[in-house]
């Protein structure tokens, strides 16, 4: 089957590489393309004709193995609406859902940039660490990008660097809070209800307020992040994302994450 | 004063630190008209800010609780997500007994294991399992008495509704219409379950309304009933509420009106008979379910009294019909609306063509759930006005093409977000006899929780960011909150227990219940 763009209602193309899990058809054409019957049968109606998310998580974010992907389908998920199929789905049809997603994200990008260079400027002149952590090392007001590799694919991360509000990651959507006297504070928005916002800005440093205090509290559309596809060129966006690549540790479980 | 009282409701309103003789919460409605409004007024808008929790009740079971609390005898009977239920003591919080029953596997649900609470009679409870069973418990120590299929869950029946008594008889409905179930309203006995009389909300082959649908019987599927009616001991008519038609997103496979969902039906409690139904959303394709509660208020409209039946509609407007007729009173749009350019004469909406979902995506307002979905809705016959929470924004609908297998998903799609928006939301006081918005408290978030009124001026909702919010119900202005650490799916209720009146709601897996110090 053709290969899926995921995505392109939005104008991304998406393509996460899955590890492939035992009991499915990795690559093979045809069990993809049963497993998209299945899934437009079972899935799409939470989870987006395309499986890039609806009033459930997007799937093609490739943030999920092929064998967690299977043992959600099968076992469910606890708490939520996601149910167990092992009951109602073979298995051979589990997994070929999986293999259509798996097919439809196959990733045949490459990285071709210097590693070791772009890790240099990572903590240099990108100064990504300031908002970000890699092993322990930067700050948490970003995402922790210790496993970005295996993670997310490199399409996706060259868009978060050159665009990255075309996808800002949940839970470190930008705040923008005007006080009474007029200053502008910016932040990551750590809570927003109907009464109380709390936002964190870069150094860390939380600010919390009653929304009857200040005088305005606007949702960012934009990403807190700057975009690099100015100041840094195209080589050295491929060294970065060559970095990025190389970043494949397993989440760190004494981390607090959003 | 141009509404005039359903039922014998004592407002005699007391001086605001009176002591409250002991009052209880019998029905998921409040009352038969589905008012959810309670006569208390020890708590009012002059103490609300000193609102303080007096016990949380920890069910621990995962899953949003949506459940409207029952009180009754210094007990309060609760149901949870996952076929779960309690009897909790008022005066301490802790439990007397539970009930418990693990929820066969596989179960095809929309959303989850949910549950939306009990209704009682005399020595008895009735709720309805997440497998479409219907179950009565002893109230005293919640031993199972009997439990009747009421659908077929394999066949993507499922049961999430708080029963209703209506004549001495148990009536409920059922859920599951993204699964091409076929709706239906059912009446039981109390003491032995057996079936008295059942009401399809889709025609069979022949009947009157089957001719709305073009295609076979075994295909028309839909107007699922899975939240609770009203009744109308006056007239003898029970009000019920009917979802979507099957497929939801592709009308394609079901040309014509797809009576009778969409709709709202009215009953012969005796005989379950229609006596008249009427179609907000005529051929829905976009999940507009006209479930909500069908709260019966008497209004004056143009100078002529008129006994009414009111409902915030999933499809963005607010509905007066005549409730002994069915006859369309008026409609005003409470949201943002552009699939249509109002309600006619007879009701029918001016519907803008090429509003239909696609497979490239149509951007419709509002969106999925609504409007206002299925969230339990207030009336005051203290201020006359009508309180709900809508969602408002707009959503991108998009279409498939798949064959009908039974038990199945059977929506065809989906609707999100339209790319760059976010849907927020209101709470908002409507006057029920014109429709014109009273006050509008605008939300960060669609709302989650239902509402409540009382008498001490005040109405009290939810939001999904976890804050139990109390208004002055006349003005909108916020006179209390507090954060109750998990999204509130739950309608809040209020009780009297010991002279001392108290709001109880469910947030996340917990009950929480609030008094003044």
């Amino acid at each position: 089957m053709p290969a899926i763009r995921i995505g392109a209602l939005l104008g991304l193309t998406l393509w996460p590489a899955f590890a492939q899990a035992p009991g499915t058809l990795a690559g093979d054409p045809e069990a993809a393309e049963a497993g998209l019957a299945i899934y437009r049968r079972h899935c799409s109606s939470c989870h987006g004709n395309q499986a890039d998310g609806g009033r459930a998580p997007n799937l093609t974010r490739g943030s999920l193995s092929e064998t967690q992907i299977l043992q959600i389908i099968s076992n469910g998920v606890s708490g939520t609406e996601m149910a167990a199929y092992a009951s109602r789905l073979s298995s051979d049809d589990i997994g070929r859902i999986v293999t259509f997603l798996s097919s439809a994200i196959n990733s045949q990008a490459t990285v071709t940039g210097n590693a070791a260079h772009g890790e240099m400027l990572f903590w240099g002149q990108g100064d990504c660490g300031n908002c970000h952590a890699v092993s322990s090392r930067g700050s948490y007001v970003g995402p922790d990008l210790s496993g970005i590799g295996r993670q997310r694919n490199m399409v996706y991360l060259r868009e978060s660097l050159v665009a990255p509000s075309a996808d800002i990651a949940r839970g470190f959507e930008g705040v923008t809070v005007v006080l009474r006297d007029g200053k502008t504070l910016r932040g990551v928005e750590r809570a927003l209800d109907d009464f109380s916002v709390v936002l964190q800005d870069f150094s860390g440093k939380v600010y919390s307020f009653d929304r009857s205090s200040v005088r305005s509290v606007t949702r960012d559309t934009e990403s807190l992040m700057p975009a690099y596809g100015k100041t840094l060129s195209a080589a050295e966006l491929d060294d970065v994302l060559a970095y990025l690549a190389t970043l494949r540790s397993p989440r760190d479980p004494g981390v607090r994450r959003r | 004063m141009k509404l005039i009282p359903l039922t014998l409701l004592v407002v005699s309103i007391p001086a605001s630190i009176s002591k409250a003789a002991d009052t209880n919460w019998t029905t998921y409605g409040g009352n038969l008209a589905g008012w959810r409004f309670s006569e208390l007024a020890q708590i009012d808008a002059t103490n609300a800010s000193s609102l303080a929790p007096k016990w949380i009740f920890q069910t621990r079971i995962p899953g949003n609780t949506e459940s409207s609390p029952i009180v009754q005898d210094g007990m309060m009977y609760v149901t949870a997500a996952s076929n779960n239920a309690y009897a909790i003591d008022l005066r301490t919080g802790h439990a007397v007994w539970s009930y418990s029953k693990t929820p066969p596997k596989p179960l095809d649900l929309c959303c989850g294991e949910v549950n939306r609470g009990f209704a009682m009679l005399d020595n008895r409870l009735f709720k309805v399992n997440i497998e479409d069973t219907l179950v009565a418990l002893d109230r005293a120590t919640g031993k199972t008495l009997w439990e009747k299929v009421l659908g077929e869950y394999l066949k993507g029946y499922s049961g999430t509704l708080a029963p209703l008594i209506v004549k001495g008889k148990v009536l409920v409905g059922t859920a599951g219409a993204e699964f091409g179930t076929r709706g239906f309203v059912d009446a039981y006995a109390p003491d032995t379950g057996e079936r008295l009389w059942r009401f399809y909300t889709v025609p069979e082959d022949g009947a009157p309304g089957s001719e709305t649908w073009g295609k076979a019987e075994a295909l028309r599927v839909g107007g699922s009933t899975w939240i609770t009616g009203t009744y109308d001991p006056e007239l003898n008519l029970v009000y019920w509420g009917t979802g979507n038609p099957g497929p939801d997103m592709n009308g394609d496979v079901r040309p014509g009106d797809n009576l009778y969902t969409c709709s709202l039906v009215a009953l012969d409690p005796d005989t379950g008979k229609a006596k008249w139904h009427f179609q907000f959303t005529p051929h829905d394709t976009h999940d507009w379910d006209a479930v909500a509660d069908p709260v019966l208020v008497d209004l004056t409209i143009g100078g002529r009294k008129v006994k009414a039946v009111i409902q915030a509609n999933r499809n963005g407007y607010f509905y007066a019909l005549d409730r002994t007729s069915g006859q369309f009173l008026l409609a005003r749009p409470y949201t943002e609306i552009n699939w249509a350019t109002g309600i006619g004469p007879d009701g029918r909406p001016l519907v803008i063509p090429g509003m239909d979902p696609s497979n490239q995506g149509t951007k419709v307002c509002p969106g999925l759930g609504g409007g206002h979905n299925w969230s339990a809705t207030a009336f005051s016959p203290q201020t006359g006005l009508y309180y709900f929470g809508s969602a408002d924004g707009c959503q991108t609908f998009y279409r498939h093409d798949s064959e009908f297998v039974e038990g199945a998903w059977y929506q065809l799609s989906d609707a999100r977000d339209a790319a760059g928006e976010r849907t927020k939301g209101s709470f908002l006081a409507i006057d029920p006899a014109t429709g014109e918005i009273r006050w509008r408290f605008e939300m960060v978030h669609p709302p989650s929780g239902g509402a409540m009124a009382t008498a001490g001026n005040l109405v009290f909702t939810g939001d999904v960011s976890g804050n139990l919010i109390a208004f002055d119900a006349r003005t909108g202005k916020v006179l209390w909150r507090f954060q109750t650490g998990a999204a509130i799916h739950a309608p809040p209720v209020s009780y009297a227990f010991e002279g001392k009146q108290y709001v109880a709601v469910a947030s996340g897996s917990a009950v929480l219940v609030f008094a003044l110090p």
